[in-house]
């Protein structure tokens, strides 16, 4: 897979270079602010690129507006946007283009190596990499229909909105697959969703019904 | 003997100077204040009265000339009360644009009018605009004032005219012998009736006090315009009152910046450097925790240079983090300003030496300013004064806390270039301290800080 970094810390994007050349990535570009990532993008036309959001020169949300600019002039290319805090507004602006090959992950989870590269991955692939934070806050803002799921079809709902395969659901959950099929087929149900197939479909299903 | 070797030159700049104080470009811009400011002075009054008279005239009444109509007399009044305050604060403002640009002294605004609501609101709010009143009683005070303005104008005037006479004498005197002329009469600002001269030598009598007028004249002027000036801060100002009221607004507006600017310079910090440190950090032990994982041993340089970087970024953390704790608040400042200055001053790369002599601690907000500020200025003059020493005296003379910070370096320190010394400023306002700066080019710069000893 072929990734550009865009990181203003020097540390954390000598940290990531490493992490990902690691596990056998290839990191075509590195660099510090919005701009040099859009050119970067453009040259290397990668699968991901994984951005900071508060770069210089203003360190508000320069690799958000790069992030939005690349998926509407780059669409092959997936963006995960990672941060030191996450912001509600921020999820929602990146989510409003649709949540296909988009990620966006607090900096902390690069501390789980695979569960990190993991995202990655499932977002150049066309996936979607939400943070538990932000997902936490859509189940938050709650529709009433959450009620009716159970304590566990809720937990597989937040662990499918952040974007995961059942595999991933079922790993993370310590049960078979085959139950997570169960209760996905049982939220589904409950909430009364069209049932999709594929994960990234069944993704944004989710997505739109916790936002709508 | 040394002081008489000492005395001479400055007895004679204090001479020359004196001589040449008609000529400074103060002196020109006071007589030229006179004599603009003095047609208002007196116009004003003059104005009122005749107002009043006319309305006496012109009101209904018995229409002989010769009776003043009171009804007229009583109305003219009546306008004249409601409208001084108004006139009074245009004229009050004309007269601040002019001492500021004429004389540099700024006096900061009165409160603007505020007016009130229906006729008898508004009527009432200017029966009691306290500042258009005390305008009003500018122009009144005034009135002595501008003319003895315009007495020390006469200085100037008599004093040159005086000068000239020695040099039209001989065109006008050369009569014959027989003929016998009047004297020749001449004005000093000192008597009403003029002196008599009749012969070429007393007119070098006369150049002799035009040249002495002249020279008293800038004194005289000077002594009405600060007259003037005294009046025009006392009552053309904002009041005491507002003035303190405008000062700790603009000192709370400072401060709620400030703390909000250090919060976000605060957040900034942490997150540039020990979040963006732990981050790493975290990703590094995650890297080396997943290779341990799968199987160790051949991958065990990685593991150690990994383990290592992670080492390194810890005690990197760490060390960051204690520099901005201790940017917060440093804990020894607990134990008293003198150690502070002390734990300061070893850090510094250039020489300090520290006295302080504290018999009783200020409030820990005092403290904590005095030590920001110390610091501060410690800092600048490492980074700009190239000074071989500095010195950090710390006092408490009358109750007060004084800091002084003096270095021997080049000087040249300006509050107006740059926001650090400006920042001071406005931290030692906002507990009403003051700050004040001498550094002329070349040095040395001394900077001392008065604060009250408790917020």
């Amino acid at each position: 897979m072929r990734v550009v970094i865009a990181e203003d810390a020097a540390m954390m994007r000598e940290g990531l270079i490493r992490l990902l050349a690691d596990r056998g990535h290839r990191v075509c570009a590195a660099v510090a602010d919005g701009e040099a990532l859009l050119t970067a993008v453009a040259e290397h036309g990668p699968d991901v690129a994984v951005v900071d959001i508060r770069m210089p020169p203003t360190h508000t949300d320069e690799g958000l507006r790069a992030a939005i600019d690349i998926r509407r002039d780059h669409p092959a290319t997936g963006v995960l946007v990672f941060s030191q805090y996450i912001e509600p507004r921020y999820a929602a602006r990146l989510l409003e283009g649709g949540a296909a090959k988009m990620g966006y992950l607090l900096k902390d989870r690069v501390a789980d190596v695979a569960e990190f590269t993991d995202a990655l991955v499932r977002v150049a692939a066309g996936g979607t990499a939400l943070d538990p934070e932000v997902v936490g806050l859509l189940l938050r803002a709650g529709r009433p229909g959450l009620d009716m799921l159970t304590l566990r079809e809720r937990e597989v709902l937040a662990l499918m909105a952040e974007g995961r395969s059942n595999a991933g659901i079922a790993a993370s959950l310590c049960i078979s697959t085959g139950s997570v099929e169960k209760h996905v087929a049982g939220i589904f149900t409950k909430l009364d969703l069209p049932p999709s197939q594929g994960d990234n479909r069944r993704v944004l299903a989710v997505l739109h019904y916790l936002r709508s | 003997m040394s002081a008489m070797a000492t005395d001479p030159p400055s007895v004679r700049r204090t001479l020359t100077a004196i001589a040449m104080e008609p000529f400074t470009r103060r002196a020109r811009a006071e007589l030229l204040y006179l004599v603009v400011a003095a047609p208002t002075g007196i116009a004003v009054p003059v104005g009122a009265v005749a107002f009043l008279i006319i309305m006496g005239f012109l009101g209904p009444g018995p229409a002989k000339p010769e009776n003043v109509s009171f009804a007229g007399l009583a109305a003219g009044a009546l306008v004249l009360l409601v409208l001084a305050p108004r006139l009074a604060r245009r004229l009050g403002s004309f007269h601040r644009r002019l001492t500021a640009r004429l004389l540099g002294e700024r006096v900061a605004e009165p409160p603007s009018f505020r007016p009130g609501r229906g006729v008898l609101g508004r009527l009432d709010a200017r029966l009691r605009d306290g500042a258009g009143w005390r305008a009003v009683a500018y122009l009144l005070l005034r009135v002595p004032v501008a003319l003895l303005g315009l007495y020390a104008v006469e200085y100037w005037g008599t004093g040159l005219v005086n000068l000239s006479y020695p040099f039209w004498w001989g065109l006008f005197r050369n009569h014959p012998p027989d003929v016998h002329l009047d004297p020749v009469p001449f004005l000093t600002p000192l008597r009403s009736h003029p002196f008599h001269i009749a012969t070429y030598p007393g007119t070098l009598l006369v150049f002799a006090a035009g040249a002495a007028s002249l020279l008293v004249a800038p004194w005289v002027t000077r002594a009405v315009v600060l007259a003037d000036r005294w009046l025009i801060r006392n009552l053309l100002g904002p009041g005491r009152l507002m003035q303190r009221v405008r000062d700790l607004e603009q000192t709370r507006a400072q401060a709620v910046d400030d703390s909000a600017a250090l919060l976000r310079r605060l957040e900034r910090d942490l997150h540039d450097g020990a979040q963006a440190r732990l981050a790493a950090l975290a990703m590094n032990l995650g890297l080396a925790k997943e290779k341990l994982g799968d199987d160790g041993l051949d991958q065990l340089a990685q593991i150690r240079e990994l383990v290592e970087a992670a080492h390194q970024g810890a005690k990197d953390a760490l060390g960051e983090l204690r520099d901005l704790a201790r940017g917060i608040h440093p804990p020894i400042l607990d134990t008293g300003l003198s150690d502070a200055l002390a734990t300061l001053a070893v850090g510094s790369a250039i020489p300090v030496e520290v006295t302080t002599e504290i018999p009783s601690r200020p409030t820990p907000a005092i403290e904590t300013i005095a030590y920001f500020c110390a610091a501060e200025l410690l800092a600048n003059a490492v980074k700009h004064s190239h000074a071989n020493t500095i010195t950090i005296h710390v006092a408490e003379p009358n109750g007060c806390l004084l800091l002084v910070v003096t270095d021997d370096g080049v000087g040249g320190a300006d509050p107006a270039r740059g926001t650090g010394l400006s920042g001071l400023a406005h931290r030692v306002g906002t507990v009403d301290g003051r700050m004040d700066i001498a550094s002329p080019p070349g040095g040395p710069t001394r900077v001392s800080i008065r604060l009250p000893p408790h917020a």
